[in-house]
């Protein structure tokens, strides 16, 4: 048996290029890693971490876990397409290899087994593979049909806004939806005229044959076949420049991956594998307050990685983003969204000015002495309520304090990290840590989220312990230097401040501080999915305005819970918070510093 | 007998109900306090002529007359308000011919500007707390004794988009020299620093008064805006700015720092703008009809609006305002 049919053409020529430029964009990115990078790889390919790869490529690529977590529905549409297909595939092989026995076939053999031979049993075990074979037609055919449906009615599968798609995926989303259907009819056809099929492609052969006749489908038996087999091809042309290189770049990304390379604050050649590893599926989009509560349609995470692959990407497309982290919570892909918007910016404009910080040199305004440092922060100084709080909160468990900044200092360096000016940055954040160094301090205390996150993520100080406020104080609770006078009947809201929640995982420590304090009354969205109070320094694009929407929609379901008081344990949520709202909004070292047991 | 209802019973309420009773129409006020009288019964002297605003306030008082043509209802607010019909927060509804919304505006919560240190500090204190001192005759610091130096902080919640008040309070300029020079009278000895952005003084006599507080008074003014205010070992403040003449930062130790709080919207408006479609202008204060013909007629027939209610205005204006508004409330009727 040659198989080999003409109309087999648009596949083969489809799975050529196929191949050919995935291979080619894949070895250009391996080829440019950095050094450091590849010695990542080399000292963890043989461990265990190879296997836990190959196990999370079955459970992601193919079972797709993570979306069926956010959305069950979802999961199944991208499963039944994703597996079954695999399945279809692998079932196919077994197929032929239980025909031919273990012969060389070649690919088309394989995917249009059913044109080649067609006539039943041949082999004993042909009525059982048709039986599969359909049955995992019938499944794929779910997730197709389920995908029309999204098109129509997206939150039927529990989405309220789908992805607005390029040409490229259009093209290969068009030629997606019919591959399975034309296989239908094909083999329905087929069926029809030689026999064989099973429920699915056998029962509508035989509806076929008798409402159409056979003579009249032979003349349809060929164009059928032509059509799947174009189908199939033009998905394959499209297909690594389009979305769906989702489909294989995932499984190079997961094995990257549990080889500890991850994007930095600069752009690398690893960020390609995460890019082109985004399916667009626009879960991203529902959790971004842009999108719901200011109606901004053009910036979410999809498409901005979108425009970045396709190097259109416009800085004030990279601008508009809180960094939130809402959609980095839900992306079912694990994409690093904010570290590589945060490098896309620092593409964009980090144009260092080697004088403008020379004033820095020699400036010190600190003052005190002590093992335990606090750095307030910009914010934190123009909250003077969380300074004094926190200076009797010191005062009252006998801590010596070294003040970093209580006269003004030096900037932490995230502000200007966000902003991409990624090199200015350092310039502060080296005169902070020598500052910490001279000063000979064990452990760094700070208010503020934002300051914490730079500190513990690219200060590197070693022989310093970097805590949050919220951790020092519940430390000083524990340990019993502080007292405190718990307030009955009184009741307090928290909310998660982006940078200390979902940035640092800290989401325990503030609430079992305030449950000391008083009763503590969770809004609808909180910890992981908490709202972000829309004032974040991250975002240069926005105006007050609509900083202020976002603040009231925050302050209204905060509100909801009833409490007297709303807390928060960061300078700059608190005063993003206080415009939204007439309750009274306060920071969590206020509450303690005002129920201190003399 | 036509009948209009008056909301507010500020300057602006009061001086159009009277105008109003004075052609032949029953009024009723609908005001939210317990008393008539509005903001003016919280200052001390007006500007430029230093008239005390009792003056004022007792003369359009005595021009709104008792009679039975007129009602006032205290202690309520309004929900809706129609032409023919307007709601009351105690659910009831007051039948009309016509309604003038003269509700005024809200005094900006210097709290907001945390980093000023109101209600954290002491010593600091907002414009409307020194009409009340001055009033009481009592301008001392918290600890006692007089103070040496005291900063006058101008545009806060005006002119500053991080509090989304983006307009200018127009009246707080004025009030700061006023105040400048009253302090001075008080406290010869004292160095008063005005610290603005830009003085604006639009009215007659407003800028020979700000010339009068540096000739005569030696009132100092900084250009520049306060940025952060800190206290100091000794319980005095710290109050740290740019001199942006000079163009250098600049650190100071006061006594007393005042802060000339602007003229925030009332958020009733918003209400307003929602359940009675009337328009609203972005600053949050109502949009009136026109700003050359029709400053105090609304968008909606028989509704019309008087003083503060629709931008930030002086005493006189408020005033003038009430008339203006009676005028145009009995030609609306005097069509139908």
């Amino acid at each position: 048996m040659t198989f080999f049919a003409k109309f087999c053409i648009p596949f083969i020529v489809g799975v050529v290029v196929l191949f050919a430029v995935i291979a080619i964009k894949y070895l250009s990115w391996l080829r440019n890693l950095p050094k450091k990078d590849w010695k990542l790889i080399f000292s963890n390919i043989i461990s265990w971490r190879t296997v836990a790869a190959a196990w999370e490529v079955v459970c992601e690529s193919l079972l797709h876990r993570r979306i069926f977590k956010v959305n069950p529905r979802l999961g199944y549409m991208h499963m039944s397409l994703a597996f079954g297909w695999f399945l279809l595939i692998a079932v196919g092989w077994i197929e032929t290899v239980a025909y031919m026995g273990f012969k060389w076939v070649p690919l088309q053999g394989h995917v249009f087994f059913k044109y080649f031979v067609p006539l039943n049993g041949i082999t004993e075990h042909k009525p059982l593979f048709d039986f599969v074979m359909d049955l995992l037609l019938l499944f794929v055919l779910s997730g197709v049909g389920l995908a029309w449906f999204k098109r129509l009615r997206s939150r039927a599968l529990g989405m309220k806004k789908t992805t607005k798609h390029v040409l490229f995926d259009r093209i290969a989303l068009s030629a997606l939806w019919f591959i399975f259907p034309l296989r239908l009819v094909a083999e329905s056809i087929t069926a029809a005229i030689y026999g064989g099929g099973s429920f699915l492609t056998g029962g509508i052969g035989i509806l076929l044959s008798k409402s159409i006749g056979v003579e009249a489908l032979s003349y349809t038996y060929e164009p059928a076949w032509w059509l799947y087999s174009t189908a199939l091809g033009v998905f394959f042309i499209a297909m690594p420049f389009s979305r769906y290189m989702h489909i294989f770049t995932e499984i190079p990304l997961i094995f990257l991956r549990h080889y500890q390379l991850r994007p930095e604050s600069k752009e690398k050649s690893y960020d390609n594998f995460e890019l082109e590893a985004c399916s667009r599926c626009g879960i991203c989009i529902d959790p971004c307050q842009l999108q719901s509560q200011l109606g901004i349609n053009d910036v979410q995470s999809v498409y901005f990685l979108r425009d970045r692959r396709y190097n259109m990407l416009q800085q004030k497309i990279a601008n508009n983003c809180l960094m939130c982290g809402r959609c980095e919570q839900v992306c079912p892909v694990g994409i690093n969204l904010n570290t590589l918007r945060l490098n896309s910016r620092s593409s964009m404009r980090n144009i260092p000015n080697e004088g403008r910080y020379n004033y820095l040199r020699n400036v010190d305004t600190s003052s005190g002495e002590g093992k335990v440092g606090y750095f307030a922060g910009c914010m934190t100084l123009l909250t003077p309520n969380t300074l004094r709080s926190m200076r009797q909160i010191f005062e009252a468990a006998h801590e010596q304090v070294w003040w970093a900044d209580k006269e003004g200092g030096a900037c932490c360096g995230r502000p200007l990290m966000l902003s991409g000016e990624v090199d200015s940055a350092r310039k502060m954040i080296e005169h902070n840590k020598s500052l910490f160094v001279k000063h000979q301090i064990k452990t760094l205390v700070t208010s503020c989220p934002i300051c914490l996150k730079v500190f513990r993520e690219e200060y590197k100080l070693e022989g310093i312990e970097v805590l949050h406020h919220s951790e020092y104080i519940l430390r000083l609770i524990q340990k019993g230097r502080l007292k405190i006078n718990y307030q009955r009947g009184a009741t307090f809201t928290y909310h998660d401040p982006c940078e200390l929640g979902r940035g640092s995982g800290i989401y325990d420590e503030p609430r079992a501080v305030i449950k000391a304090v008083g009763e503590l009354l969770e809004p609808a969205h909180n910890r992981k999915e908490a709202f972000c109070c829309g004032s974040s320094v991250a975002n240069t694009a926005i105006n007050d305005a609509q900083q202020l929407t976002i603040a009231g929609k925050v302050a209204t379901e905060l509100s909801e819970t009833r409490a007297k008081t709303i807390v928060t344990a960061c300078p700059l949520c608190k005063k993003a918070i206080t415009r939204g709202t007439e309750t009274q909004v306060v920071d969590l070292s206020e509450i303690v510093a005002q129920n201190l047991k003399q | 007998m036509k009948h209009v209802i008056v909301i507010g019973g500020g300057i602006a309420g009061m001086q159009c109900a009277s105008e109003l009773l004075r052609q032949g129409v029953a009024v009723t006020i609908i005001e939210k306090e317990q008393d008539l009288g509005g903001k003016i019964r919280n200052w001390h002297k007006l500007f430029p002529t230093f008239t005390p605003a009792d003056e004022v306030l007792t003369a359009v008082r005595h021009k709104l007359k008792i009679s039975s043509n007129l009602k006032v209802r205290t202690g309520c607010q309004a929900t809706s308000i129609t032409a023919k019909k307007v709601t009351l927060s105690t659910g009831e509804e007051l039948k009309c011919d016509a309604a003038v919304i003269a509700t005024g505006f809200t005094l900006f919560d210097a709290k907001i500007k945390e980093e000023y240190g109101y209600g954290i500090y002491d010593n600091v204190i907002t414009s409307a707390d020194l009409e009340q001192m001055f009033n009481e005759g009592n301008v001392r610091l918290a600890q006692g004794g007089t103070p040496r130096r005291v900063a006058i902080l101008h545009c806060v919640g005006s002119r500053d988009e991080k509090v989304c008040q983006r307009h200018c309070s127009k009246v707080c300029c004025v009030t700061g020299v006023k105040q400048a020079i009253e302090l001075k009278q008080l406290f010869p000895k004292a160095d008063i620093f005005n610290f603005y952005m830009d003085i604006r003084m639009f009215g007659p006599g407003y800028e020979e008064m700000y010339r009068e507080a540096q000739t005569a008074y030696n009132v100092h003014f900084v250009r520049g805006r306060i940025s952060e205010v800190s206290p100091t070992f000794d319980n005095r403040l710290q109050i740290k700015a740019e001199d942006t003449l000079t163009g250098r930062p600049l650190k100071m130790g006061v006594d007393m720092l005042v802060l000339l709080i602007g003229m925030k919207a009332n958020a009733h408006n918003t209400l307003l703008s929602k359940e009675c479609q009337l328009q609203m202008q972005s600053s949050g204060f109502m949009q009136p009809k026109d700003s050359f013909l029709g400053n105090v007629t609304s968008n909606v027939g028989g509704v019309f609006y008087a003083g503060a209610v629709t931008a930030p205005k002086n005493v006189g204006e408020s005033i003038n305002e009430g008339t203006a508004a009676a005028h145009s409330v009995i030609e609306w009727l005097e069509k139908r």
